[in-house]
């Protein structure tokens, strides 16, 4: 067992270190640099940057070497504790990184929290009905989360808000508490804030625990000892729920891992139109920017949580189904 | 949604019919009074507060905001009348004396968005500005300046006892210093500014005495005023960022600055502040965005950063602005510019009436849902057309190498006009600019005084199929193929040109070209739309690989401070002319291509117009306009409308809000309506 | 002597072939079956696209702008008489909105296999039949709007048409570039196991590691400045899949995984096959309905991903028709506002998918047991 976390975790430092190098030259690929895009965004705001403008920029922020040594640099401050300076922020990254990260979890787990509260229950419906009417309507239901485009979605959502309710358009907190200081009415103002986001975020993710939940838990209720059960007299809801259900929960031990980093990258769009402070924006914004440090940085951290996300379920499913040990070493 | 009428009974149709015509005539009563207001009820008169400029006609005595009289009573702060010194920069405002108070909130997308507090907040401290219609030229910061020496010498006097928002006096050392130690530091400073040179020979700054500077040219540089007053990298404390202003705060700066600290010392304040290299913090301290410490001149300062999701700013106790009743300016005690993550959360906030004095960012395809909103949000719209030619211009690039047969063609001055005259600029004008637009060749407005005449606004650019067919079909492009296109003259198919356009601006460039391309096709021209990333379109336009490219030409109407959009200034742009005749135009002839004789005429004209006086310069502006409209380098789709930043919502208890604003980068509208005067009426 | 002798139905079940088997159960599914109607339809739709449509999808008026859906009134009188009402506009100086007015005296009469702008029938026949038009001496696209038009005064529903044979026809090559690579390389992963195994799992592991939004903006910045965007969106589909065929391939290297130690597979390597054969001939059909259900619910994503694009600018652009690029266009408060039938192109987008994503998973409960 041990040997078997320890091979993993070693293969696991493999595959951060490539993702940061595969990080990097996907953020390098789009032609131009910072400087470039810097100059673009100005040209659209009316403002114009004079070629010396550029050149100096160009010169002070390094941009003129290869991209070897700027990743180099790179490496060498992560291993010093320190992620760069982000160009657009002209802050370090951790600080423009900082709070939007764990928001960024807050939304997110919402979602996921939201997903299962809507997914089991339809999961189990579906598979103890199966082919009924009722199986059919759920389904539906869950899948058109899935279909709906949750960018449009988002966008209605939000002027209804308004128009309806006079609510206050996107974002997490009301603009009081934006800078404000945490305090129990803080709190509130996120609570507040968080259902449109974590209901058109986690809509989509819904179908697809659905649909595992109900492929799990019919192949549980195909076993011998459901009909045991129900031949010994229990009741129909007990023999559901104690055994099968369950058992048919292992599995999503194993897709936890996954799901965090999913959901982050997967909310970039609707975040972007909802407005939230959260990660997924400023990863957008970095990229078009080529913001090297900043963009780099992000992307590492979803492929450290992936990575580390990964693991954590690999190890779990090893330990609670020993089956899975055998086929592996 | 449609609406059907049923058709009423005989006996009331009459009535019906009476009440119908005269409805109908009071609409067309209505609707002619409107037109004759200028197009639309949303677009006012021209109209600004006034700098007095009489000595006596200023204040004797002095007011200021109750919670600053708190602390003068605290002896936090020295009297007002101490704070603003003997020479106050007096403004009349546009309709009442004001009163202190309230928060003014707005709308900001990230930290690239500068410009925003730029236009609102800087005062603008510009040494010199702009009267409210953005044509004369008169002294803002500096109380005044005096020309020698035929052009050679230019004088700043300096008014008496003003202080940095810090309390220390703002004098010609502070120029001093920037001229010497950040403007000549190399490493600050890498490359020098056009708009410290004339003829490309670098001018200097000298201290005269404490009051007074002097910048010294080599040759007459008439433009200097001008260049001073515009948003030019002599034009004030806000060009900072890049090591540019004009002057600076020497004695804040002092300590960062390795001549008046020491290497050592300066290197190890870089390193406990995180900062890459010293010139990075040097430039990040003098950033009037970025460091809530920085001693500043503008009415407001910067208190939250820009980097932050909220950028505040405050009142600045030693403003030298005033009101002609005596009040130290500003009204307003703070501005709050929140971040919005995308453009569509900004518009919807305005149309909420989240914001209460927008003009940035707001998308004109949206007016009708502003219009709709405008009671529940308690806000009013108003449109601000620019005075440039062009909301929308497609730029042919001359340079353009890669297939000679286009490159023959773009060089044709017929080919271009015949082009121009394919557009039909009224479809466009009522589609993408609701009506608001002009259709214009690029020449700027009928009122800026380069205007070169009447004549020029609609040549070239009317909508004349025949004319245009008969024009191509002379040059020799009269072979069509099997669909109606035309057929190159080399034999190698059919001529087909590509338009590059970027995506998420304020103006639609890609859907305007994609109807361009079907209005194209009934004069045989196959056009190929490509809408690129920002950076891609940059990269390809200084690589000469651009063909057609659609963008704005606004800040063209200050044809000598932003000449980027009339001819091909920067190889830094967008859309571009020519790539190669920028380098030819900035290496002195040695590098680049040679421009052809019209192109050449007119940079020739463009450059001589800086060193003589301004009766020659306005002759040469007019010249200048009248080869672009001519030759049609650039063909003008629809000018002067509100498309950039024109389309303004105030909340309705603003006080002093002009009903029209002059909209220019120059003016850095709102700058222009001298925001220190508005105020909350209550 | 009396032997149990089953109904002829019965017994159809033990001499019934794999694919029959699961003809049957899917049969059972009927959400499944009809989408399998509705999906098959829309096909129907992608040929005949230019048939459908009834007014050229570029042509641009700018006084026909935001015209909101007509109604066509079916009957006049008493007689079976589709027609529409001829309407006019003009923009309201107050409001700025463009107002439409319809006139009943002026009745328009529709006409089935009406003559209309020209196009090539299944790209070979030339014609000017479409389904719906008008009388000759009208245009179509001046007249009927049945689905209203956009701010450039184009119909909506023929470029609805439109996107639908581009949005259907693009997924198609993405997916079957996933299907190649997750199959291939699932099956070497799991066939031969050991370091070839490995290697291929840490990859497919860092594939999945990388947030996609990344890739795609750098992947499509870097494709060449010469290729019209519809070769550009072909590519980014090719990229894309480069990406989802790690979950095929997981699957597929389970099967393998377990089929390796099947008795039918040892056996046809005792007999002599070779490996190629072995994997081809024996193994890979036993979960082929695994694949074709996966490959069906790879398409939706497929769709959903294509308008995801199109949101951030890097699929397909106008004057490119998609689906993503209609809803691209609708993205804006004024469409949810003022002109809300702009966003009619989601509806075509959410059926598809759902019956996609149904008809996938009948075709994976009817391929379960077998």
């Amino acid at each position: 067992m041990l040997g078997y976390i320890g091979r993993r975790a070693l293969l696991a430092i493999f595959t951060v270190w490539a993702i940061s190098v595969l990080a990097f030259v996907i953020i390098q690929l789009p032609p131009g640099d910072y400087v470039t895009s810097y100059i673009a965004q100005m040209a659209s705001m009316g403002s114009v940057v004079t070629d010396e403008e550029a050149e100096n920029l160009r010169i002070q922020y390094g941009l003129g070497q290869p991209i070897y040594v700027q990743y180099y640099k790179w490496v060498k401050l992560i291993a010093q504790g320190n992620f760069g300076m982000s160009m657009e922020w002209r802050r370090p990254v951790t600080e423009v990184i900082g709070e939007r990260l764990w928001l960024t979890v807050v939304v997110s787990v919402s979602a996921l929290f939201l997903t299962w509260v809507l997914a089991l229950p339809i999961g189990i419906y579906s598979a103890v009905r199966q082919y009924s009417v009722g199986d059919y309507l759920a389904t539906f239901i869950g899948f058109v989360g899935l279909a709906v485009p949750n960018f449009l979605l988002a966008l209605v959502l939000l002027y209804l808000g308004f128009t309806l309710f006079n609510a206050h358009i996107g974002g997490l907190f009301s603009p009081d508490f934006q800078d404000a200081p945490w305090s129990p009415a803080r709190a509130w103002d996120l609570a507040t804030h968080l259902p449109i986001p974590a209901l058109i975020l986690g809509l989509a993710g819904t179908a697809q625990q659905i649909r595992i939940m109900r492929a799990n838990l019919l192949d549980e209720l195909r076993k011998p000892y459901v009909v045991t059960a129900r031949s010994k007299g229990l009741s129909e809801a007990r023999v559901i729920l104690k055994y099968p259900v369950r058992v048919a929960l292992n599995p999503f031990a194993s897709t936890i891992g996954y799901t965090l980093p999913y959901i982050v990258s997967g909310s970039i769009i609707v975040s972007l139109v909802l407005g939230l402070p959260t990660v997924g924006p400023l990863l957008l914004k970095a990229l078009i920017a080529q913001d090297m440090f900043l963009a780099g940085t992000i992307v590492l951290l979803l492929g450290v949580m992936t990575v580390i996300g990964t693991l954590i379920s690999d190890v779990l499913l090893v330990w609670i189904d020993p089956r899975i040990r055998l086929e592996d070493t | 949604m449609t609406q059907l009428w049923r058709t009423p009974r005989r006996g009331t149709l009459r009535s019906r019919l009476t009440i119908a015509l005269l409805v109908a005539l009071l609409t067309a009563l209505v609707a002619a009074g409107a037109l004759a207001q200028g197009k639309s009820a949303l677009i006012g008169k021209l109209e600004g507060p006034e700098v007095v400029a009489d000595p006596t006609k200023f204040p004797k005595t002095f007011k200021e905001a109750p919670q600053l009289t708190e602390q003068v009573k605290a002896g936090k702060l020295p009297p007002v009348a101490e704070r603003i010194g003997q020479d106050p920069l007096v403004i009349k405002p546009l309709h009442e004396v004001g009163r202190y108070g309230g928060t003014w909130r707005g709308g900001f997308t990230g930290p690239a968005d500068f410009w925003n507090g730029f236009r609102c907040c800087s005062g603008p401290d510009h040494l010199m500005f702009w009267d409210y219609t953005g044509d004369k030229v008169m002294p803002n910061l500096a109380r005044s300046l005096e020309m020698q020496d035929g052009g050679r010498t230019w004088l700043v006097h300096l008014r008496r006892g003003m202080k940095w928002s810090d309390g220390k006096p703002f004098t010609a050392d502070d120029f001093v210093f920037w001229f010497e130690d950040v403007y000549r530091n190399k490493d600050l400073v890498p490359t020098p500014t056009a708009a410290m040179a004339i003829n490309g020979k670098q001018g200097e700054i000298q201290k005269v005495d404490a009051q007074t500077v002097r910048f010294r040219f080599p040759e007459p540089y008439y433009m200097l005023p001008d260049v001073l007053a515009g948003s030019t990298d002599l034009a004030g404390q806000w060009g900072g960022y890049k090591g540019m202003g004009g002057f600076a705060p020497a004695h804040y700066l002092k300590q960062f600055h390795p001549k008046y600290v020491g290497q050592a010392e300066l290197d190890k304040k870089v390193k406990e502040a995180k900062f890459d290299s010293w010139v990075r913090m040097f430039l990040f301290k003098n950033d009037w965005a970025l460091n809530p410490e920085l001693p500043v001149l503008s009415p407001w300062k910067t208190v939250t950063p820009i980097n932050t999701p909220t950028w505040t700013l405050e009142r600045n106790p030693y403003s030298v602005f005033v009101d002609t009743a005596g009040n130290q300016l500003p009204y307003i005690d703070r501005v709050v510019l929140t971040l919005a993550e995308n453009l569509e959360v900004l518009n919807l906030r305005a149309i909420a009436g989240e914001y209460d004095f927008q003009q940035r960012h707001l998308d004109l395809g949206k007016l009708p849902v502003f219009i709709e909103n405008q009671a529940k949000g308690g806000y009013k719209v108003y449109l601000d057309p620019g005075d440039y030619g062009g909301d929308m211009i497609i730029k042919f690039n001359l340079n353009y190498d890669a297939d000679p047969e286009i490159a023959k063609w773009f060089n044709t001055a017929d080919f271009r006009r015949a082009l121009a005259l394919g557009i039909d600029r009224d479809q466009i004008n009522e589609t993408f600019w609701l009506g608001t637009g002009t259709p214009s060749s690029v020449v700027p407005a009928d009122s800026n005084k380069y205007n070169p005449g009447p004549q020029y606004r609609r040549m070239w650019a009317t909508l004349d199929v025949r004319k245009a067919n008969e024009m191509l079909d002379k040059i020799g492009l009269a072979k069509k193929d099997t669909e109606g296109y035309r057929l190159r003259s080399d034999g190698k198919g059919r001529l087909r040109i590509e338009i590059m356009t970027l995506g998420g601006q304020f103006v639609q460039f890609t859907q305007i070209s994609e109807m361009i391309r079907e209005q194209w096709k009934k004069i045989g021209i196959d056009l190929v739309v490509q809408e690129v990333e920002r950076s891609l379109a940059l990269k390809r336009t200084a690589a000469n690989e651009q063909q057609l490219g659609a963008w704005n030409n606004d800040g063209s109407e200050h044809l000598f401070t932003f000449p980027l959009h009339v001819f091909p200034f920067e190889l830094a742009a967008v859309a571009s002319s020519g790539p190669l005749y920028v380098k030819w135009f900035h290496s002195a002839g040695t590098q680049g291509k040679e421009p052809e004789p019209r192109m050449r005429e007119l940079m020739d004209k463009w450059k001589k117009a800086f060193g003589v006086p301004e009766k020659e310069r306005i002759q040469l502006g007019k010249e200048i306009w009248k080869i672009a409209a001519e030759e049609v380098y650039i063909i003008g789709v629809i000018g002067m409308g509100p498309a950039s930043m024109g389309v303004r919502v105030v909340k309705a208890n603003l006080g002093n809000i002009p009903s029209r604003q002059y909209n220019s980068p120059d003016g850095k509208t709102p700058g222009i309506s001298r925001p220190v005067t508005f105020y909350w009426k209550k | 002597m009396a032997t149990l002798v089953l109904p002829v139905e019965e017994q159809r079940v033990f001499v019934a072939s794999q694919w029959q088997l699961m003809w049957w159960r899917f049969r059972k599914h009927r959400l499944a079956v009809a989408s399998a109607v509705v999906v098959v339809g829309f096909y129907g739709l992608v040929l005949g696209a230019d048939f459908l449509a009834y007014a050229d999808p570029d042509a641009s008026e700018a006084q026909r702008s935001l015209m909101p859906p007509q109604s066509i009134h079916w009957f006049d009188g008493r007689r079976f008489s589709p027609h529409v009402y001829a309407v006019k506009g003009a923009r309201d100086p107050q409001t700025f909105k463009r107002v439409y007015r319809v006139d009943p005296a002026e009745k328009i009469p529709i006409r089935f296999f009406a003559e209309g702008f020209e196009y090539r029938f299944l790209g070979l026949i030339p014609t000017t039949r479409h389904l719906i038009g008008v009388e000759p001496g009208l245009d179509a696209a001046r007249t009927i709007f049945v689905l209203g038009t956009d701010v450039q005064g184009r119909d909506l529903f023929s470029r609805l048409m439109y996107g639908t044979r581009i949005s259907l026809t693009i997924g198609l090559f993405g997916v079957t570039a996933s299907l190649v690579l997750g199959v291939v390389l699932g099956g070497l992963s799991g066939f031969y196991g050991g370091v070839t195994d490995t290697l291929i799992q840490r990859v497919i592991e860092i594939l999945r590691s990388i947030p996609t939004i990344p890739l795609w903006m750098g992947l499509a910045a870097a494709l060449p400045r010469e290729w019209s965007v519809l070769q550009v969106y072909f590519a980014i589909t090719i990229i894309i899949s480069l990406l989802g065929w790690t979950e095929l391939a997981r699957v597929v290297r389970g099967r393998f995984l377990a089929l390796r130690e099947e008795d039918f597979v040892v056996s046809a390597r005792l007999v002599g096959c070779s490996e190629m054969r072995t994997i081809f001939v024996h193994m890979v059909p036993a979960f082929m309905s695994h694949i074709i259900a996966a490959t069906t619910l790879a398409l939706p994503a497929m769709i959903i991903s294509e308008t995801a694009l199109s949101f951030l600018g890097l699929g397909l652009r106008p004057p490119a028709i998609s689906w993503g690029v209609l809803l691209q266009q609708a993205q804006n408060v004024q469409t949810v506002a003022i002109s809300p039938w702009l966003m009619i192109p989601a509806v075509p987008v959410i059926v598809v998918v759902m019956a996609f994503n149904f008809l996938g998973d009948g075709l994976r409960d009817a391929a379960d047991p077998y």
